[in-house]
């Protein structure tokens, strides 16, 4: 636990006190769930963006098919949270395997160009074809088993189903970037030519860290539709690649906490003002672009004004 | 003898920055190359150090023959560069510079439990640091450093690595004389206690002249001369190439 500090851990157990709040409503504890789990993976996207200085048009391949692998096995009987999370890392990751083997051998626009193509490539396949239920994906999946007995089966189970894998996710990527490993990546986001001269290969980091983020957003795919009920193709739209990358510049590239808030604020602004009106997302689209202009370092960013502020 | 370069050659389209160089280095020796402008001296380096695969001819390094190798597979094998521009990662701390550098020859490096471990590297980096006189501005950004001191962190960086054989192109660019002059002193002082074998690229003669054991003039991409430095300062085609032909 050390790898998280205190603050940290209050964060999370305040988040863990959260259903516990008088008047919280089924609506609220669903709400709560898309924005952490939105925030998770804008976090593993953050590894990729923020610390490796790459950018990938491409995560809703991995969200999507992490969902698509968990709708597989429920339609066929298999409940069990952790066969699902089984699968999904097994799926991602070959597919992970290949994008980021391909990917990485290509800098900077080809990059994110890359990431872009293969995921279309999937959302088409999932999208137009018959096989899992073409442009209606699979629906009306049954409640997921932790253990025989624990059924995910109400919004408080659900959310502390999504806390759990926030907190897992985080710690992992915490560990990572302070690690040996998370230190070359920011090298090469820097300079990556320099650090071949010391006797690093290149490819390979941006591999390596492709894959955790692939992975860890697969992870959160599979656990939607123990929520939702449903994976459809819509999850694999290049759109939802586009939020993923907003959520990290609204949160603040590169500090693994600022996109989870980004990711969080991003689901929040988007539910409450689609349900006002229905041009929500040009609403949305001007709060961002005044983030973006104002606040170079993002949400997150502000805590250094207000730190100033209070010292002044 | 550490570095071999066997009648390397290398062409860019229709230029021919290198024709059939060729040189060889001892080990502990102060070995520099010189030459006006645009002699192939960069290019030279390039080519030793893997960033470019030359056209013909060999490099050997202690036995190994490193043609065409990949700058990271050079570096592993011990040797380590500083660039003409510098080149270090401007966003992060100094200390952080020197680290990355440094914890590249730690055991972990490359395996899978550099995922989650984190070697101390901090007393090889900051005795480095300690060194070159940055130890003061250890927590700076690398950008916010002066140029002078960028030059030397730069050094930092590339002798984090522990190489045998270091090359350094141009270390004093943009530098004054009198900086000059302390720079060169301390390299050379660095050079001898490490007991490394420093191949250096000078642009300007009188720095290499106090230092080396053995310098090697490039002129339009050809050696025109390899000598101890007073041979060099007599031979009439150097003088010719530098007062003659050269551009400065």
């Amino acid at each position: 636990m050390s790898v998280l500090g205190w603050r940290a851990l209050l964060v999370f157990a305040l988040l863990a006190a959260l259903p516990l709040v008088p008047g919280m409503s089924r609506y609220y504890l669903l709400l709560a769930f898309d924005a952490l789990l939105f925030g998770a993976i804008a976090m593993s996207l953050d590894l990729l963006m923020g610390y490796t200085g790459l950018v990938s048009f491409g995560h809703a391949a991995f969200y999507g098919l992490g969902a698509y692998a968990t709708a597989i096995l429920m339609e066929r009987g298999v409940q069990s949270v952790w066969a699902c999370v089984g699968f999904a890392v097994v799926v991602v990751g070959l597919y992970a395997l290949v994008v980021s083997y391909f990917a990485t051998a290509r800098r900077g626009i080809y990059f994110a160009l890359l990431t872009l193509i293969f995921a279309e490539v999937v959302y088409t396949f999932f999208r137009y074809t018959q096989t899992f239920g073409g442009s209606d994906g699979i629906q009306g999946l049954p409640d997921a088993t932790v253990l025989p007995g624990l059924v995910i089966d109400t919004p408080t189970r659900k959310y502390y189903l999504v806390l759990a894998y926030l907190l897992i996710a985080y710690a992992i990527c915490r560990v990572v970037v302070a690690s040996h490993f998370g230190r070359v990546l920011v090298a090469i986001r820097e300079n990556e030519d320099r650090a071949r001269f010391l006797g690093y290969n290149v490819p390979r980091y941006k591999m390596g860290a492709c894959m955790i983020s692939a992975l860890l957003t697969g992870v959160g795919g599979a656990i939607y539709p123990m929520r939702s009920a449903f994976a459809t193709p819509d999850l694999m739209l290049w759109t939802e690649s586009g939020e993923f990358i907003i959520s990290v510049m609204i949160g603040g590239l590169g500090t693994l906490v600022g996109p989870i808030i980004g990711g969080a604020f991003f689901t929040i602004l988007r539910d409450k003002v689609s349900s006002i009106v229905d041009w929500y997302f040009i609403v949305i689209g001007g709060v961002l672009i005044v983030i973006v202009l104002f606040m170079p370092r993002g949400l997150l960013g502000l805590r250094r004004i207000f730190s100033r502020r209070a010292a002044a | 003898m550490i570095l071999e370069v066997d009648a390397v050659s290398k062409r860019f389209g229709a230029l021919t920055a290198l024709n059939r160089v060729g040189f060889a280095v001892d080990e502990g020796q102060i070995f520099s190359v010189i030459g006006p402008n645009g002699a192939g001296k960069s290019t030279l380096f390039n080519v030793v150090s893997g960033l470019f695969a030359p056209d013909a001819g060999r490099v050997r390094f202690r036995g190994v023959d490193i043609t065409g190798l990949p700058p990271e597979r050079v570096n592993r094998l011990g040797l380590a560069k500083t660039f003409q521009i510098t080149n270090i990662f401007p966003e992060i701390s100094v200390l952080d510079n020197v680290r990355v550098a440094a914890q590249s020859r730690t055991p972990e490096s490359g395996r899978l439990a550099s995922l989650w471990r984190r070697p101390d590297v901090d007393g090889v980096a900051c005795a480095l640091l300690e060194t070159f006189g940055l130890g003061a501005r250890r927590d700076a950004h690398a950008r916010d450093l002066s140029h002078g001191e960028q030059r030397y962190l730069e050094i930092c960086v590339a002798l984090a690595t522990d190489p045998r054989l270091l090359l350094l192109d141009e270390p004093t660019a943009g530098m004054t004389p009198g900086e000059t002059r302390d720079a060169t002193a301390l390299v050379r002082k660095v050079v001898l206690e490490r007991g490394l074998t420093l191949l250096l690229i000078e642009h300007d003669m009188s720095v290499v002249m106090g230092i080396s054991d053995r310098v090697a003039v490039l002129h339009f991409g050809e050696k025109i001369a390899d000598g101890t430095p007073e041979a060099i300062r007599s031979d009439p085609r150097v003088i010719e190439a530098y007062l003659g032909g050269g551009d400065d």
